[in-house]
């Protein structure tokens, strides 16, 4: 691989572990689904990227497949399914205020950084820096699970857990099977309809789609 | 010996002299972007001519402060000049007598002057925005220690000379994730510090909304005419070394010739107007912040620089 | 090929729901995918009792005997938990669509439950488990009352997020595949490759497996969905979910078992252990502590889920086949015990434990269903869960496990006493209902025949099924 291409691999890394930071703190839900599919491209062209040099068509197809369904078909869904109106422009508000959560998100970053370190040194691999920022990102994906409490961005926070876990894949297992194709492909925007469907369901029935907030089911009286 | 003095003062008259060319072109090119005329390129000359042959009033119990800061924030983007690589690309007469640490403490000591006077002046708008600078100059402290720390690492050097020599290259290394996240987290810092929108509204006329400029409402004549042109200047200052030291340290002249020199003004002078183009476009594309979304917005600066420097260290 | 007519048939019954029409069909149609796919899966583990495989694609559709057991008890939950939906939606008086949408989404859920054992291919495998999360999550949100829906919406997210490090976990077993030069991705492509696997890149698989498979498994302390969905759900699905969803992705997590645990550095058995432990001491403390009698056989879940992952660990032939009798045991008692909280939900209308009483008085059938349902989950002789715990402890003491055997009685005895409680102060007593609905005809035909495995495997096991059950031991152990 050129060093071209290492560099710009390694800046789109860059960007992806920032737009993930940033998928946690966005105000609004409009931006937090640009958010998404800005990562779902960087994830795509990095899939391109490193197809490019000992060329492999399977990342080729993976990279046009995430391109397809997760920049395209995922937020056209969204948008037709969840409720009308000024949904996308809602302020959300924030489980923690963002200085902390800007601050924890760095902290996760570093721990992903460090609990690939020893994987990375391990075995042979495409990329070791998609794997550390996989990793990375994962953890950030699971805090934008913890600090979100409107269901899109908690979706959101899902599939950008998928994208951090595919990055960490395309440098592990360029030749995986069709497996990785059929995943992103059908599991990827069924997931998604269902998820709509639940929110509109939950809009329809509870009133409102700040999910996180239904406490209603716990132990004690 | 001449030669290098010689280049010394062309640095200082290249920023004292062009740097309210630079405010004007900003100014109009956002009056374009809102549909309006605006004035005219040369509007801060005649400013500040005008400025200089006003007579000064000065609060009665105001204090030796009131009356030094002025010089004082004239005086120390010119001595920051010196320092930095403004249109040559080896080591001038001053050039090891302070790093970018030490520039950094420099403009410390014409922010301290300048908030300072901005209390003693009476005026109670002046002693909020004061604060406020503060505020937003703690919380950008962070991003540029973090931006010094980490292409000083690279360049194993404070030295703005070196690092500029060794920051991009090869030139693969202007797509390095340290290398473009830096110059975001950068650019944020310099919106930041110069008072620029999304961060302040420097053609705000609402005392109550100011952060830098209600520190400037008791200055008349001289004065304002010398703070004026110091801000000029400081814009200029931070963004030479944005643009020479961080982002595109080519362009430079590498000999003492006069040609050299020349085409170095013109590329210097051309970089710097696509830094105002860029600052226009964000400008012209967001609102101002609330006042305590500004941590936020220095926040999400330092995430992008540590991911900076994360990605240096650790050779990704 | 036939074997394919097992997901097929319940795939049909949901396309044939799909489209409109009266709402009458609906429950025949899933009744009737539902048999096929019970007599299909029943003569394949007849045929694979003694232990070879049928292969209809190599490398991507195999089965075994473990497979084939695991088959046949989803098809013969899915048997029951048909015929119990046809009464409980006419006792719930939904309206005809919604009769119909609620038989297409659970026959998809059937098709991909039935999937999974059917499959080879772990990538594969990985995709239908997440299916079954999907194609349950408006299952669960069915009644569309406001815990209905923060349960599907708990369920969904922290079943996805276990899902999606598994997939990284996939990736990383993948990656050390294909580091000792096999691409081979199968259970039996991985097993052969066991040995010479990197002990950084599967000790990372085994702890993002665990943990990913883990939250979908019910196993603390990613748990927390498992008692709201299984308790908001409609009866017949809470057995599905319950009785055997959970156990198709245990069975996932112990095929994969013997790859992790010929790396010896990595303990598996001590991991599994612990992890089990844990998961059946805080489900029997939660069983004690429950205040609705869906989320009491829900806990319960999780302690058997514990209890068969306590049993896993204890890596000989004595421990395999006490796992999969177990799983044999809970599928079979768990969804029966759901059936009855299903009748009693019907008769009373309330789930609380403390809102109901005398329920002997209400409905024989209930209560009845309740007492022999408590009984059979806690543990009690002469029903089928009995001879599965007293064969788990057996072989803990066998391998030495003496405080893991101690710990596991302890814990078994709280939930078996918390249940008992709960269960005998909601059936004793003056009936705390005045009017109240009876329980329709096909549920009580379904609890009958679901009780029938509950009360005859606990006595007696039948020669096929005794030898397919040493068989799948056997593979496990593999």
């Amino acid at each position: 691989m050129t060093q071209l291409v290492i560099e710009l691999n390694a800046l789109v890394l860059g960007l992806f572990i920032i737009s993930t930071i940033a998928m946690t703190v966005t105000r609004q839900i409009g931006a937090c689904m640009l958010i998404f599919v800005v990562q779902s491209l960087l994830l795509a062209a990095s899939a391109f990227l490193l197809g490019a040099s000992p060329f492999s068509w399977h990342l080729f197809a993976l990279g046009c497949v995430t391109l397809i369904s997760k920049a395209m078909i995922i937020p056209w869904l969204l948008r037709v399914l969840t409720p009308k109106g000024n949904y996308y422009r809602r302020e959300l508000s924030q489980a923690i205020d963002i200085p902390t959560t800007l601050l924890i998100a760095l902290g996760l970053t570093f721990a992903g950084y460090a609990f690939a370190q020893h994987l990375v040194r391990a075995a042979p691999n495409l990329s070791p820096a998609n794997i550390s920022m996989g990793f990375a990102a994962l953890l950030v994906g699971l805090l934008v699970l913890a600090v979100r409490t409107e269901a899109v961005p908690q979706l959101l926070g899902i599939l950008a857990m998928e994208n951090a876990a595919f990055l960490a894949g395309i440098a592990i297992a360029p030749d995986f099977p069709l497996i990785a194709e059929l995943a992103i492909a059908f599991d990827v925007p069924l997931l998604a309809f269902i998820v709509a469907l639940l929110t509109r369901i939950a809009y329809r029935q509870v009133g409102t789609t700040e999910v996180g907030a239904l406490a209603a089911l716990r132990e004690g009286p | 010996m001449i030669q290098s003095i010689a280049l010394n003062i062309a640095q200082l008259a290249f920023v004292l002299l062009l740097s309210p060319l630079f405010a004007g072109v900003l100014t109009r090119c956002k009056e374009i972007v809102q549909s309006k005329r605006g004035p005219s390129v040369l509007q801060p000359y005649r400013d500040l001519r005008k400025l200089f042959a006003k007579n000064e009033r000065i609060p009665e119990d105001s204090s030796w402060l009131f009356r030094a800061a002025p010089y004082v924030i004239f005086i120390v983007p010119l001595i920051v000049t010196l320092l930095i690589p403004v249109l040559t690309n080896f080591p001038l007469f001053f050039a090891f007598a302070g790093d970018m640490l030490g520039a950094g403490f420099i403009f410390a000591i014409s922010g301290m002057f300048f908030t300072l006077a901005a209390i003693d002046g009476g005026n109670p708008y002046g002693a909020m925005g004061a604060s406020r600078t503060r505020m937003v100059g703690f919380l950008a402290e962070p991003v540029i220690i973090i931006v010094l720390f980490t292409v000083s690492f690279v360049a194993s050097s404070t030295i703005p000379y070196i690092v500029q020599q060794h920051w991009v290259h090869p030139l693969a290394n202007f797509f390095a994730p340290s290398h473009v996240l830096l110059l975001i987290a950068f650019f944020m810092v310099i919106l930041a510090e110069t008072g620029r929108l999304p961060v302040d509204n420097p053609t705000g006329h609402f005392e109550l909304a100011m952060i830098d400029e209600s520190k400037a409402l008791e200055f008349s004549g001289r004065s304002a005419a010398l703070i004026k042109w110091g801000g000029y200047m400081k814009f200029a200052v931070l963004s030479i070394v944005f643009l020479n030291v961080l982002t595109t340290p080519w362009g430079l002249a590498s000999s003492a010739s006069p040609a050299d020199v020349a085409i170095a003004v013109a590329l210097v002078a051309l970089k710097i107007l696509i830094l105002i183009a860029i600052i226009v476009a964000v400008e012209s594309s967001y609102a101002k912040l609330r006042l305590f979304r500004i941590s936020e917005f220095l926040a999400a600066a330092f995430v992008v620089s540590v991911t900076a420097m994360i990605t240096e260290i650790l050779h990704l | 090929m036939t074997l394919l007519a097992i997901p097929c048939a319940a795939l049909l019954a949901a396309l044939w729901n799909a489209f409109p029409r009266s709402a009458r069909g609906a429950p025949v149609a899933t009744l009737l995918a539902s048999i096929v796919a019970l007599a299909i899966s029943l003569r394949v583990l007849w045929t694979l009792r003694f232990g070879t495989s049928i292969v209809i694609a190599p490398g991507w559709v195999e089965i075994d005997a473990l497979g084939a057991l695991l088959v046949a008890l989803i098809a013969v939950v899915y048997f029951t938990a048909a015929l119990f939906s046809w009464g409980y939606l006419t006792a719930e008086n939904h309206g005809d669509r919604r009769i119909r949408q609620y038989h297409a989404n659970f026959n998809l859920f059937a098709f991909s439950m039935l999937c999974i054992p059917l499959l080879s291919e772990l990538g594969l495998v990985w995709i239908f488990v997440e299916l079954t999360t999907l194609l349950s999550v408006l299952l669960v949100s069915y009644a569309l009352t406001t815990e209905a829906v923060e349960a599907a919406w708990k369920y969904m997210v922290l079943t996805l997020l276990g899902a999606t490090i598994a997939v990284l976990g996939v990736l990383v077993l993948f990656w050390t595949l294909h580091t000792t030069g096999s691409t081979d991705f199968t259970w039996s492509g991985l097993r052969a490759a066991a040995p010479s696997m990197n002990h950084a890149l599967l000790s990372t698989a085994f702890v993002l497996l665990l943990v990913g498979y883990g939250a979908k498994i019910g196993l603390v302390p990613l748990h927390t969905w498992l008692p709201d969905a299984h308790s908001q759900a409609p009866s017949p699905v809470c057995a599905m979910l319950s009785g055997i969803e959970t156990s198709a992705v245990l069975y996932v997590l112990l095929r994969l078992r013997s790859v992790f645990a010929s790396d010896t550095s990595l303990h598996v058995g001590a991991w599994f252990a612990v992890a089990g432990l844990i998961s059946v001491g805080v489900a029997a403390l939660l069983i004690v502590q429950a205040h609705d009698y869906k989320r009491l056989f829900a806990f319960s879940t999780v302690e058997h889920m514990g209890i068969i992952l306590t049993a896993a660990s204890i890596i000989t032939p004595f421990g395999d086949i006490a796992t999969v009798w177990q799983i044999l045991a809970h599928a079979v008692a768990k969804s029966f015990c759901f059936y009855a909280a299903g009748a009693t939900l019907i008769v009373t209308g309330t789930r609380e434990i403390a809102d109901v009483r005398g329920l002997l008085g209400m409905s024989r059938i209930a209560s009845g269903g309740l007492i022999l349902g408590g009984l059979a989950i806690g543990g009690a002789p002469p029903m089928v869960v009995f001879p599965s715990e007293l064969a788990i402890l057996r072989a803990l003491l066998l391998s030495h496990g003496y405080i893991v055997a101690a710990l596991v009685a302890i814990f078994i005895l709280i939930a078996f006493f918390g249940v008992i409680w709960h269960v005998t102060s909601m059936v004793a007593g003056t009936p705390s209902h005045e009017t109240h609905k009876r329980v329709p005809v096909p549920c009580t035909l379904a609890l009958l025949i679901a009780a029938v495995p509950v009360f005859v495997l606990g006595v007696w096991l039948p020669a096929g099924l005794s030898e397919a059950l040493q068989s799948a031991a056997r593979v496990l152990g593999a």
